[in-house]
């Protein structure tokens, strides 16, 4: 753990530069956007979960005052192309979606038809008059009816449901099963959740049809590829685009795609001559936007009587909706890339089914592999177990040790500069287990059901290209910036990432001071306006401060290296040796100590933009630098999550005592920052586990539509975080960044199963299953046999490490651990 | 219920005489009728708090409220609460405090907070946690927006010398 770091501006916990204008009211979001005489559409939306489109009459709504037009699939189809998806991939079928579907509906949600009025109430009313006839097929609203022999084909142009299988094998898995002590399974089942941005989808775009040119206001956290999207679907070039993303009110991933809406409104935008806008609705964003995970996972692992993992086995199966806006294999690939994590397995075997089925369409969620740590601390628990081992140790004889680093895993993936096995024991010590487990036992002597889990992470942040080549999943990582000092001195910059609410403004021009030697203020970072901004990949994962961050910093650098030529010239030197940029001064390094020159840098942008011609030889007039950067095939961060949880056996209600995270995110840009991401991401991660769930009936209707039945966690539900911060810098990426955001969501999910499991231990059931509701916790308790309030619960023995003595796993009757 | 009427409304100490069908709702009203885009729209449906604003200084849902209904009283938005350039001792404490990320939900907060803290100035963070359930934010966990309240209301407090 390093406390000091070099750095005088990147690390500093300055508040926030936006937050003024969210304060008061001026921030502007998509709907602050107005633009005079802009046309509202409404969607019409299928009823079905699957069904073909026998007819459209429109004549009705259309017929109503206000109204410009209804419009369908076909005639999207003649606008704009269709997105075709063909990632020349092993195991992945291709896939092909019109911007509005033509023939069938594939989900309760999908949109049929859209209607172009004079302001959105009138749309909406249209919208009820539109009569769509729908010839009802047989849905498939789960995985096992999907893969079901002969099962109703989601897609009709695959030959089954099975969009994407993969599997991959490293060492013998098999052959370790053999000489195990024990091969332990375990499952997990992740439920369907969706985003839920506070601020829902939306859009505005803007045809100026003198320029042939479409502007379109959108809040999206990846404006180029966005951009990319657009004009390819439009059949325009990409100069005839400009893709402008004011403020975001929450991403989380929701934001990153093209969706149907937004191509098809800036379809419209041009049919007419005139801007068109769409705000989604909280039910349209609940049903049809975007939903997320839905993953089973089973693992079998082959180990030692002590606990040693010598193989381990993933059975993965992805329910991934509907339509795919990615490839399909694109987020579970990534959980069985990463799976075994921070610890030392060698032999490992993977098989990774991703299944279309009658539901909104999945995409990535903040830690689209969210799963991970809970399949792998849950593998490790129920080996704990099943041989009656201190879940500590067995963590602790497992995991990747300082001396293993580098460290390559079973799929080839390298952890460098991480430290899991610290961050272990800081959450370790930081609970104080044994004290725990002395009230633990005390506890369940009084009926009380208390339970410790312990969680820790591997989080990949940034994908380098290097990483997506050899993962075979499309893509690439690389980052672009530029930085201009302007003729007065005052330090313009820009960025391909586009915050969605995080904070970047302030850690960015953190970043930029650092490397050009100016204060954060000096600096203004624009981003999300793809005519400002250089083409870069976006904000996904978390790679806002290892790619939009270190960019900047080595873009900043590069343009300190010019101004310090040209001071040199200025102060009449060779060169720039022993000069520095320090708050805007230069510098110089007179016997050991830094003096003052005189030349600031307003005076060295002055001669480089007014006077060009003093400039030093071989150096060009102006101040503007850029570049692009692509950071290593992946950068990790890690932490360990701790977490004291109760159950009121009497409701199933489930209350945090104390939640603490000892986290590694290597150099942070702004502390205050990170702290507010790993608050939101545990807060996010414990909604997600706890509460919310996308709940279909079996004939694919959506039964979660309002904010009322799909339920976000409120401050009642959530406990206070302890952080303990931790700072090992990455060896190869600009100031050692590592970035995070998203382990917090991974940590959470893993760290409350195994908290509850813990808890229930004396009534010998497991829950393998999400959200991990009171109805859900009631349903385990009554089902366990031995359960009765008030009665006093033995010690299962989890800390015993007598293999022989215990009984069935999950039967608590009759053990004889130590107490 | 689409035929405009005509209305007089008094927002921020202002009076509006405006033309609006009677089915418009609260929210739309100030956000497209009088440019007031700082109170936002989170579900339409009275769960996510985001449009909170206060009508005779009490919190309510702009969502969940038709503009024609709320003639001869008062209403008070986010636009209104900060003096000039000084921010309010809890809009102070959110942004020193990190209680705000994608600053959404921030509005409905701060006018829900600005009208307890008057009525209950010295919250414990049950209390506080209690009546921010109302509010749905996506994107903090909750933590630094309590500390913040806390924050402000304690400078509040020792601002009226209490
Ligand atoms: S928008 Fe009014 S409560 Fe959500
Ligand atoms: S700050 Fe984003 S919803 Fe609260």
């Amino acid at each position: 753990m390093t406390t000091e770091t070099p750095f005088t501006h990147i690390g500093k916990p300055l508040p926030r530069k936006e937050d003024r204008r969210f304060l008061t009211g001026k921030g502007r979001y998509l709907d602050d956007v107005v633009l005079p005489g802009a046309l509202q559409v409404s969607f019409v939306r299928a009823p079905h979960a699957h069904a073909r489109i026998a007819a459209i009459d429109t004549e009705a709504a259309r017929a109503l005052p206000g109204v410009l037009g209804v419009f369908t699939g076909r005639d999207l189809a003649q606008w704009t192309a269709p997105l075709r998806l063909a990632p020349p991939i092993e195991g992945l079928h291709p896939v092909e979606m019109t911007t509005l579907p033509i023939d069938k509906v594939r989900f309760h949600g999908d949109p049929v038809a859209v209607v172009v009025a004079r302001d959105r109430y009138v749309a909406e009313d249209a919208a009820e008059l539109v009569e769509v006839s729908y010839e009802p097929l047989p849905c498939v609203a789960d995985t096992a009816a999907a893969l079901a022999p002969g099962a109703p084909l989601v897609d009709d142009t695959l030959p089954d449901n099975l969009v994407s299988h993969q599997s991959f094998r490293a060492g013998d898995p098999v052959a370790r099963r053999a000489e195990a002590a024990r091969v332990v399974e375990a499952r997990f089942d992740l439920h369907r959740h969706t985003h839920v941005p506070m601020e829902t989808r939306g859009c505005l775009a803007d045809w100026d049809a003198g320029r042939s040119h479409l502007t379109m206001h959108i809040g999206t956290q990846a404006p180029h590829p966005m951009r990319s999207q657009l004009a390819a679907r439009m059949g325009l070039t990409e100069t005839q685009v400009t893709v402008i993303s004011p403020d975001i009110g929450g991403g989380f991933g929701q934001k990153i795609a093209l969706y149907r809406e937004e191509l098809t409104v800036a379809a419209l935008s041009r049919h007419f001559g005139r801007p068109v806008r769409w705000r989604e609705d909280r039910l349209e964003n609940l049903t049809s936007a975007s939903h997320a995970r839905e993953t089973h996972c089973v693992t079998r692992a082959a180990v030692r009587a002590d606990g040693r993992i010598l193989g381990l086995e993933l059975d993965l199966t992805e329910d991934f909706g509907a339509y795919c806006f990615y490839p399909a294999n694109y987020m579970a690939r990534v959980i069985a890339m990463i799976l075994t994590g921070p610890y030392r397995i060698s032999d490992y075997a993977f098989d990774v089914k991703v299944v279309l089925t009658n539901k909104c369409g999945n995409g990535p969620m903040r830690a689209p592999m969210a799963i991970t740590s809970w399949v792998m601390e849950g593998t490790i628990d129920a080996v704990a177990r099943e041989l009656g081992l201190d879940p500590v140790e067995v963590r602790r004889i497992n995991a990747v040790r300082p001396a293993d680093l580098p460290f390559t895993m079973p799929t080839g993936e390298v952890l460098e500069d991480v430290t899991p096995l610290e961050t272990l024991e800081a959450a370790v010590a930081a609970i104080d287990v044994p004290a725990f487990r002395a009230r633990q036992a005390q506890a369940r002597a009084e009926g009380r059901l208390l339970g410790l889990g312990l969680c820790t992470v591997v989080e990949s942040t940034t994908y380098g290209s290097e990483f997506y080549k050899a993962a075979g999943i499309p893509g690439s990582g690389h980052e672009a910036a530029w930085v201009r000092i302007e003729p007065s001195g005052a330090v313009n910059a820009s960025v391909g990432v586009m915050g969605s609410g995080q904070g970047y403004e302030t850690p960015l021009a953190q970043a930029v001071a650092e490397g050009l030697g100016v204060t954060p203020d000096m600096v203004n970072v624009h981003m999300g306006h793809t005519d400002i901004a250089p083409y870069g990949m976006g904000s996904r994962g978390a790679r806002g401060a290892t790619a939009g961050g270190g960019t900047l910093y080595l873009c900043a650098q590069k343009a300190a290296e010019k101004v310090l030529a040209i001071a040199a010239g200025m102060l009449n030197l060779n060169d720039a040796q022993g000069l520095r940029l320090q708050d805007g001064q230069v510098e110089r390094r007179l016997e050991d100590a830094w003096q003052a020159t005189g030349v600031s840098l307003a005076d060295v942008a002055r001669r480089a933009y007014l006077d060009p011609t003093a400039l030093p030889e071989g150096i060009a007039p102006g101040l503007d630098v850029s570049l692009t950067y692509d950071p290593p095939a992946m950068t990790y961060s890690n932490s360990t999550h701790a977490c004291e949880v109760e159950i009121d056996p009497a409701t199933g209600r489930i209350a945090i005592a104390r939640y603490v995270v000892a986290e590694d995110c290597g150099t942070v840009l702004n502390p205050l920052v990170v702290k507010g991401q790993q608050q939101g991401a545990v807060g996010m991660g414990l909604s997600g586990a706890l509460f919310e769930e996308v709940i279909y009936d079996e004939s694919g209707q959506n039964l979660t539509a309002t904010l009322a039945d799909y339920l976000v966690a409120t401050a009642c539900e959530l406990p206070n975080i302890e952080i303990l911060p931790m700072h090992t810098p990455n060896r190869k990426t600009p100031a050692g960044i590592k970035g995070m955001a998203e382990g917090g969501i991974m940590g959470s999910i893993g760290v409350i199963a195994g908290a509850v499991n813990d808890a229930l231990a004396p009534l010998g059931v497991t829950a393998e299953q999400m959200p991990l509701s009171p109805q859900r916790m009631r349903a385990l308790m009554r089902g366990a046999g031995n359960f009765t309030y008030g009665t006093s619960f033995s010690d299962p023995g989890t800390t015993a490490h007598d293999t022989t003595t215990h009984g069935t796993p999950g039967n608590s009757d009759g053990r004889t651990g130590r107490a | 219920m689409s035929t405009p009427v005509p209305i007089s409304l008094v927002v921020n100490g202002e009076a509006h005489d405006l033309v609006v069908p009677p089915r418009k709702l609260l929210s739309d009203v100030l956000r497209e009728d009088l440019n007031l885009t700082g109170t936002h729209v989170g579900c339409e449906h009275g769960v996510c708090g985001a449009c909170t604003i206060l009508i005779d200084g009490r919190p309510a849902r702009a969502c969940l409220t038709y503009a024609v209904q709320l003639e001869g009283h008062e209403l008070t938005t986010i636009e209104a609460v900060a003096e000039g350039d000084t921010l309010s001792p809890l809009q102070q404490a959110l942004h020193e405090e990190h209680g705000l990320q994608c600053g959404f939900c921030t509005a409905g907060i701060v006018m829900t907070f600005e009208a307890y803290l008057r009525e209950n100035p010295a919250p414990s963070e049950a209390e506080v946690r209690d009546v921010l359930s109302g509010n749905l934010c996506r994107c903090t966990g909750y933590q630094n927006i309590v500390t913040a309240v806390l924050k402000a209301a304690e400078a509040m407090r020792g601002g009226r010398g209490a």
